[in-house]
């Protein structure tokens, strides 16, 4: 409804997750989010439900590991979300660029809406990223969002959309 | 006019939560978010689209809150205090069932600290009930907020009352409930949208639960009461902040060794 889209961008709640991070993002995120820089004020919670999120900041170059946790943790928040990607390897692969073990950036996986430069990237930034992210999510629908690979269907079950499916396991002779 | 009251408890709650997000905000030199934010939350929650597990597991979220707001209800119109607590046992058993009526670990693991937390603070609640009973000869609260000197007759059980608000309105040393990022919710983490939003309204009905317990300790001075209320709110917040998280078993242990034989001590003084 038009009435409570206006609160979408008053109350954004955060999923982090570390894809293979140095944990240098991790710190600023926290950073951000605790007393200096309050992101709290903004109605900011760090919830680590998929379920209950809006804003899905992820951090780190998608390492063969976790890219099945992270298609899996994104296709788990409800619609309407935002993807920001934080730090240089998460938006381009940064250092780890062409390494075997590494894909390079998340947006080989799922769609980002925001890309926060930097190694580490400032809390100030971060806090920039998700004042861009609450515009970007203030004009989304309500419309499904796909993953880009391990991508399975969504299934009808009966009469309603199943999502079990969405995010599909790695096959062992792929890697 | 009470019927009013019951009607906005939710939002009574609601504001009592924001309000303290912005005072727990302000005890770490935090500007902290607006009053109305647990409002926009409501509202943003609303917008999201629903992913539902099962349905029975949906209706059990719903079941939980509506038993709670009934219970609030008991509470406000005056009814049974023994009556009034069996309720919200009645409401928890319903979340717990929820917990455990889905296949995530974590909503498993929430379900059994949710089960053990109503093992700690359900003997206090009870006892302070037959405190109350040995008092005013009644189990009423109508009959017992016309009588007064509770403060001077139960302190220790008031003290045990206390040590469990915190239980309830999941605030630290004993949160093992929520539990925020170790157990990611505990048993509201499968609810999503509009399902969790019942959830999210029955944890203002807690407050206003718990503290209606130490509001009637006051009896007839309501004075006295709305200080009291503020008081224990404070303390609450100020050890939320100052303390971290025990074990589930460890709080157990703490309420069992101290709330409780605290307790037994006030109903024994009483009798004797």
């Amino acid at each position: 409804m038009k009435f409570f889209t206006a609160f979408r961008k008053k109350s954004p709640w955060i999923l982090h997750y570390n894809a293979g991070s140095c944990n240098g993002c991790d710190i600023e995120i926290l950073a951000a989010l605790g007393p200096k820089f309050d992101l709290e004020r903004f109605g900011v919670i760090n919830t680590g439900n998929p379920k209950q999120s809006d804003i899905f900041l992820v951090t780190g170059p998608v390492t063969y590991r976790s890219r099945e946790r992270l298609v899996e943790l994104y296709s788990q928040i409800p619609e309407p979300k935002v993807v920001i990607a934080v730090g240089s390897c998460t938006a381009t692969g940064g250092v780890f660029r062409g390494m075997y073990n590494v894909e390079d950036g998340i947006d080989q996986y799922i769609p980002v809406d925001v890309y926060v430069p930097g190694c580490a990237s400032t809390p100030q930034l971060i806090i920039d990223a998700i004042v861009k992210a609450l515009e970007i999510l203030e004009t989304k629908s309500k419309e499904i969002e796909k993953p880009f690979k391990l991508f399975g269907a969504i299934a009808m079950v009966g009469n309603k959309l199943s999502r079990l499916n969405m995010a599909t396991r790695v096959k062992h002779d792929e890697i | 006019m009470i019927w009013v009251w019951i009607a906005l408890a939710p939002i009574l709650g609601g504001l009592v939560y924001g309000g303290e997000r912005v005072l727990r905000a302000r005890m770490q030199r935090r500007q902290g978010p607006p009053v109305l934010q647990p409002f926009y939350d409501m509202f943003k929650l609303l917008d999201k689209r629903t992913l539902i597990v099962h349905a029975p597991h949906a209706l059990l979220g719903v079941a939980h809150f509506f038993v709670l707001w009934f219970t609030v209800a008991a509470i406000f119109l005056g009814w049974n205090l023994l009556y009034i607590v069996f309720l919200h046992l009645f409401a928890q058993m319903l979340l717990i069932l929820a917990g455990y009526s889905v296949r995530s670990a974590y909503s498993h693991l929430g379900a059994n600290r949710e089960l053990l937390m109503l093992i700690a603070y359900e003997p206090i609640l009870i006892l302070v009930a037959v405190g109350f009973y040995l008092q005013s000869g009644s189990f009423d609260i109508a009959q017992i907020v016309r009588g007064g000197g509770y403060l001077v007759q139960m302190p220790l059980l008031f003290v045990a009352l206390a040590m469990i608000v915190p239980i309830k309105v999941k605030k630290s040393p004993f949160d093992v409930g929520e539990a925020h990022q170790e157990i990611v919710g505990g048993v509201e983490i499968e609810y999503s949208g509009l399902f969790y939003e019942f959830l999210y309204m029955s944890r203002f009905l807690e407050y206003i639960f718990i503290y209606s317990f130490v509001f009637i300790f006051a009896g007839v001075s309501y004075g006295l009461g709305a200080a009291l209320v503020a008081g224990v709110f404070l303390l609450v917040n100020l050890v939320d902040n100052a303390t971290a998280r025990v074990r589930t078993m460890h709080m157990v242990k703490i309420i069992y060794a101290v709330a409780l034989s605290l307790s037994i001590v006030n109903i024994m003084w009483i009798v004797l």
